[in-house]
C-alpha cells in the first residue's frame, strides 16, 4: 500500500489502483525485470530471483528506498564518486563528467535516483556547449539528483536558482529595464505549464519577474537593484512579483502538475498506455501532494496499470538505459566496462549526456531508433562480448556467468538465461531457437557471444 | 513520446495526451512519399579561398600587375568565358560546369569586411554581419526553428542535419530546437557482426496484451521491430553495394578526406533518412605562403570530390534531390605578399553543384584594377545566395531566418 497519509486504495481510481498478483498478471521474471527496467537500469539475475520470491510490493519498496542493488556495490562509493567527479571537472573534459554519472548510474545502490536525475536533466535541459564549465554542470546535476524525488516546487526553485541554468538562459542577462525573455519562456513552456497555457505577454511579465538574478563564480546571487521592483501581471495574479512569487504562481497553476504527470509517465509508463482519465487522475493526487514526486512515483510503481499486460515491454530504451541495463543484466562487475566507454557509446547511440541537442531536451521514443543510431545499438553490443569496453581488453566470459547460475548445459540453455536477464523472457523460444543455431555455426566470434550480441541486436531488447 | 514540436506546431491535438496512438499515424505517414526530400550539402572551404586564383581573371589588366609570381597564364587555364577560367586542377569542376551542374557566384561577401577567420566565419554561420556575437543560433539552425515542419520530418527519428567530421559542431546549425548530430566515421553505417535477424516473420511477444485502464494499444513493438529491421537491411544493402561495386563506387572517389566525408554523406542520403541538410568542412585554404601549390591541390580535392560525389548521386538517381553549396569566409588580398602567397582579403566566389543547378558564371567578375583599400570590391551578399536555398529549395521562411529582405537569385531551375 502506498505510504500517503491523504488517500486510501480506494480513493484512487481505478487506473492507479494498487497491483496485486492474479493469474492473468502475475508476479513473475517478466515483471520483476520489468520493474528494474523502468525504475532503474536493469537488475541482475539474483537481484530478480530475490525479489521473485519476496513479492511485488518489497519489491518495489526497496526500489523506493534505493536499496535493491546487491551487486557492484562498495561500502566507499560516495567518496569514490566524488573522487572521480573532481578528478572529470579538474580534467575540463567533458566525456570525463559523463563517465561519472555513468558510473553512478552503474554503480550507485539509488538506481531510482539516477533515473530521476537523467528524468529532470532532460526535462531541465542545460547544455555544457554553451555553459562551458564542468564544475557548473556538476552542480546543477547534483541538486537534480538531491531533489529528485522532492516537492516539485522545491525542485523548480532549486534549479531556477542554479548557476548553469541561469546561464544556460540567460538570465544572467535578465535586468530592470534590458528584459531577457529566455528563461521566463521556457520556465513556462518547458518547465512548468507547457504550451497553451499562457500568452506572450505572460512571458515578457514572468521575465520581469525574473530580473536580477546572477550567478557570480558558480554562486547564486540576487541583484536587488537590478530586480524590477514594480507590479506585474502573470496568469492573470498581480503583485510586485520577486521570482520566488512567480515560481508560486507556476506550480499551482493545474497545468503543472498535469504535465509533471506526464512527464512522470513518460519515464515509467509506455507508449500511449496511460489514458487522459488516468492522467488527470495522477496530475489531481499530485496536487492533493503538494506535487510530491514521490508520492507520484510510488503511485505509479505500485499500480495494477504499471505492471498490466500493455506496459510491458512497450517503452523504449534510452541509450544510457540500454548501455548501463545490458552492462547490469549481463553481470559486468569484475572488471566492470569502462566508464568512458560506455559514455562513448551512449553519446554515439545519440544521447550526449550534458549536452542535449536543444532546451527541448531529447524528443526521445521513436527518435532514438534512426537508422544509424539503431546500427549503432548492434556495434555496441559486438563491442561489449568482445570485450573491448573491458578495461583489461578481454572478451566476455558468460560461460561463466551461465554456469554460477546454473543455465550453461548449452548454447540453447544459455542464451535463453540471457534472454530471460535481458527482457524478462519477451523474446519468443523459435527466436532462441534460431539465435542459438545461427551462433553455433560461427567462424567468427565465441557462438555465446556472438549469440548475446544477437540477443541486444533483437527488436525486443530495444524495449523494455 | 510525441515531440514537442508536434504541438509547437499549434496542431488540434489535445495538448501532452498520450493517449493519442502515436505509433499508428506515424507508420502510415512513414510509408507515404517524401514530398519534401530536398537535401542540402554544405562544403566549407576552411581558411579563406583565394578566388582570384580559383576563378581566375585573366585578361584583367590588375590581375597580371598584382600576382607576379602566383600568376596563372590563359594557357594554364581551363576558360569559363573570355575572361575567367579555372585551373587545370579543376578540371573535374570544369567537367561539371560544361555539364551544366556547376554555378558560380562571384564576387560574393558582405559589407564592412571582417578578416578575422573566426568573425568571418562566424557571420558566415549566423547570417547576421551585425550582432554575430549575440547571436547564438545558425542560419540553418533558424530555419529548422522557423520553417513550417511537414509531419513526417517532425516524428522522425532521423536528425535535421548531420555535421561530417571530427571538429566541432559547426554555428550554422546550431538552433533551437533543431536536431544536428556529428558523426566521422563510415562504419558507423556498417554492421560489425552478423547480428541481424535472418527470420523476419517472427511471433509477437509471448504475453497477450491484458486490458489497460481503456487506452488503446499502438503495437509499440512491431514498429520497433519494423524500424530495427528496415536498419539492418540498409546496414547490409550498403554493405552489399559498396562491395559488389568495389572497384566502381569505391574507385570513384578520389583520396582525400573531403571526398571520403562526401562518400559518408552520400551513403547517408542513399539509407533514405529523413535528414536534409550534411556539412563537412576541407580544411586548408589559409595560403599565407607558398600559395600555388597548396591551392592547387585543394582545389583539385575539391574539384575531384565533388565530382565523384554528384556521379554517384546520379547513378543512385538522387542528384535532383541534392544541391551543393561551397563557400569559404573571405577571399584573399589582391596584391600578393613576398612569402609567393596572400594575406586575408574580401569577396569571393561560392559554388552551387547539382542535377538542378542553372549553371553558369553569376554576377559580375570582379574588376581587379577597382578596388576598394587595395581589396576587391564586394558585388554579392552572401545573404541572397542563402535566401534563394531557404525560399527556393530548403522551403524555410528567408526574412525571419536572414533577418531582413535579401533578393533571391537565379540558381536553381524551376524553382
Amino acid at each position: 500500500m502506498p505510504q500517503s497519509d491523504s488517500t486510501s486504495a480506494n480513493d484512487l481510481a481505478p487506473a492507479w489502483e494498487p497491483y496485486r498478483p492474479t493469474p492473468e498478471a502475475p508476479w513473475n521474471l517478466l515483471r520483476v525485470v520489468h520493474l528494474h527496467r523502468r525504475a532503474g537500469f536493469g537488475a541482475t539475475w539474483p537481484e530478480i530471483q530475490r525479489d521473485l520470491r519476496d513479492g511485488p510490493d518489497a519489491a518495489v519498496t526497496r526500489v523506493l528506498a534505493g536499496t535493491s542493488r546487491l551487486q557492484g556495490l562498495r561500502d566507499d562509493f560516495p567518496h569514490l564518486s566524488d573522487l572521480i567527479s573532481n578528478a572529470a571537472v579538474a580534467s575540463g573534459v567533458l566525456p570525463r563528467l559523463q563517465a561519472w554519472w555513468i558510473y553512478r548510474m552503474f554503480a550507485s545502490p539509488d538506481a531510482l535516483a539516477e533515473k530521476l536525475t537523467l528524468t529532470w536533466h532532460n526535462h531541465f535541459a542545460t547544455s555544457f556547449l554553451k555553459v562551458q564549465d564542468l564544475d557548473l554542470m556538476r552542480q546543477q546535476n547534483q541538486t537534480l539528483r538531491r531533489l529528485c524525488r522532492a516537492p516539485f516546487g522545491d525542485l523548480l526553485a532549486a534549479v531556477v536558482r542554479d548557476p548553469a541554468m541561469l546561464v544556460w538562459l540567460d538570465g544572467t542577462l535578465n535586468r530592470k529595464g534590458r528584459p531577457n525573455e529566455n528563461l521566463g519562456r521556457e520556465l513556462m513552456e518547458l518547465f512548468t505549464l507547457g504550451v497553451g497555457h499562457y500568452t506572450e505577454t505572460d512571458v515578457k511579465e514572468a521575465a520581469r519577474c525574473l530580473t536580477g538574478l546572477a550567478a557570480e563564480n558558480g554562486i547564486f546571487r540576487e541583484l536587488k537593484n537590478e530586480h524590477d521592483p514594480g507590479a506585474k501581471t502573470v496568469l492573470g495574479k498581480s503583485g510586485k512579483w520577486e521570482p520566488k512569487d512567480l515560481l508560486n504562481i507556476l506550480v499551482e497553476h493545474p497545468a503543472t502538475a498535469r504535465r509533471i504527470a506526464w512527464r512522470l509517465c513518460g519515464v515509467l509508463m509506455g507508449e500511449s498506455v496511460v489514458g487522459e482519465a488516468a492522467l488527470d487522475d495522477l496530475a489531481d493526487g499530485l496536487r492533493q501532494h503538494k506535487l510530491d514526486i514521490s508520492w507520484a512515483i510510488e503511485t505509479i510503481l505500485r499500480s495494477r496499470l504499471f505492471f498490466s499486460g500493455p506496459n510491458i515491454g512497450t517503452r523504449i530504451l534510452s541509450p544510457a538505459e540500454f548501455v548501463v541495463g545490458a552492462a547490469r543484466a549481463l553481470e559486468l562487475f569484475s572488471p566492470p566496462p569502462s566508464t568512458l566507454e560506455l559514455a562513448a557509446w551512449i553519446t554515439r547511440l545519440g544521447q550526449d549526456l550534458f549536452q542535449p541537442p536543444n532546451v527541448g531536451g531529447w524528443n526521445g521514443g521513436a527518435t532514438w531508433l534512426s537508422t544509424r543510431t539503431i546500427i549503432a545499438r548492434a556495434n555496441f553490443a559486438a563491442a561489449l562480448v568482445e570485450g573491448e569496453l573491458n578495461p583489461l581488453a578481454q572478451p566476455l566470459d558468460l560461460w561463466s556467468t551461465a554456469r554460477q547460475h546454473d543455465h550453461a548445459a548449452d548454447l540453447r540453455q544459455a542464451t535463453a538465461f540471457f534472454a530471460d536477464a535481458l527482457t524478462g523472457g519477451r523474446i519468443p523460444a523459435e527466436t532462441l531457437d534460431e539465435i542459438a543455431r545461427d551462433a553455433k555455426t560461427s567462424t567468427g566470434p565465441e557462438p555465446l557471444r556472438l549469440a548475446v550480441a544477437m540477443l541486444l541486436a533483437r527488436p525486443e531488447a530495444q524495449l523494455a | 513520446m510525441l515531440s514537442r514540436r508536434y504541438f509547437l506546431k499549434g496542431s488540434a491535438l489535445v495538448a501532452f495526451a498520450p493517449v493519442v496512438p502515436a505509433f499508428i499515424p506515424r507508420m502510415a505517414e512513414a510509408a507515404g512519399a517524401d514530398r519534401d526530400g530536398r537535401i542540402l550539402v554544405v562544403i566549407q572551404m576552411d581558411g579563406g579561398n583565394d578566388g582570384i586564383n580559383t576563378i581566375v581573371p585573366f585578361d584583367d589588366d590588375g590581375y597580371g600587375r598584382n600576382r607576379r609570381s602566383l600568376r596563372i597564364g590563359p594557357r594554364e587555364l581551363l576558360k569559363l568565358n573570355t575572361h575567367v577560367g579555372v585551373s587545370f586542377a579543376m578540371q573535374d569542376a570544369y567537367d561539371l560546369y560544361n555539364d551544366g551542374r556547376l554555378a558560380i557566384v562571384q564576387g560574393v561577401g558582405y559589407p564592412n569586411p571582417n578578416r578575422s577567420h573566426f568573425e568571418s566565419m562566424a557571420i558566415w554561420h549566423t547570417a547576421r554581419p551585425k550582432d554575430t556575437n549575440e547571436e547564438q543560433r545558425g542560419w540553418i539552425g533558424r530555419a529548422f526553428d522557423a520553417a513550417p515542419r511537414p509531419k513526417l520530418a517532425e516524428t522522425r527519428a532521423d536528425p535535421d542535419a548531420i555535421f561530417v567530421g571530427p571538429e566541432v559542431m559547426p554555428k550554422a546549425l546550431v538552433g533551437r530546437r533543431i536536431n544536428a548530430v556529428a558523426m566521422s566515421r563510415v562504419e558507423d553505417l556498417t554492421l560489425r557482426l552478423p547480428v541481424a535477424p535472418k527470420n523476419t516473420n517472427a511471433p509477437s511477444q509471448r504475453e497477450p496484451s491484458g486490458s489497460a485502464a481503456g487506452a488503446p494499444t499502438p503495437d509499440v513493438a512491431a514498429f520497433v521491430r519494423r524500424r530495427v529491421l528496415e536498419a539492418y537491411g540498409t546496414a547490409t544493402a550498403l554493405a552489399d553495394a559498396n562491395k559488389s561495386s568495389a572497384a566502381g563506387s569505391e574507385a570513384r572517389y578520389p583520396g582525400g578526406e573531403l571526398a571520403t566525408r562526401l562518400r559518408l554523406i552520400s551513403r547517408l542520403i542513399k539509407s533514405g533518412g529523413g535528414t536534409r541538410v550534411f556539412y563537412a568542412s576541407q580544411p586548408g585554404y589559409d595560403t599565407h605562403g607558398a600559395q600555388r601549390l597548396q591551392q592547387d591541390r585543394l582545389l583539385g580535392e575539391f574539384s575531384s570530390a565533388l565530382k565523384a560525389f554528384l556521379e554517384d548521386l546520379k547513378s543512385n538517381g538522387l542528384d535532383d534531390r541534392v544541391l551543393v553549396m561551397a563557400f569559404s569566409e573571405f577571399g584573399r588580398r589582391v596584391t600578393e605578399n613576398d612569402s609567393a602567397g596572400t594575406d586575408h582579403g574580401t569577396a569571393g566566389p561560392v559554388f552551387i553543384a547539382g542535377g538542378r543547378v542553372k549553371a553558369g558564371l553569376v554576377g559580375p567578375t570582379p574588376d581587379l584594377t577597382d578596388l576598394e583599400d587595395g581589396d576587391l570590391k564586394v558585388s554579392t551578399d552572401f545573404r541572397r545566395i542563402y535566401a534563394t536555398l531557404l525560399t527556393e529549395w530548403l522551403n524555410a521562411p528567408a526574412n525571419e531566418v536572414l533577418g531582413g529582405d535579401f533578393q533571391p537569385m537565379p540558381l536553381i531551375r524551376g524553382a
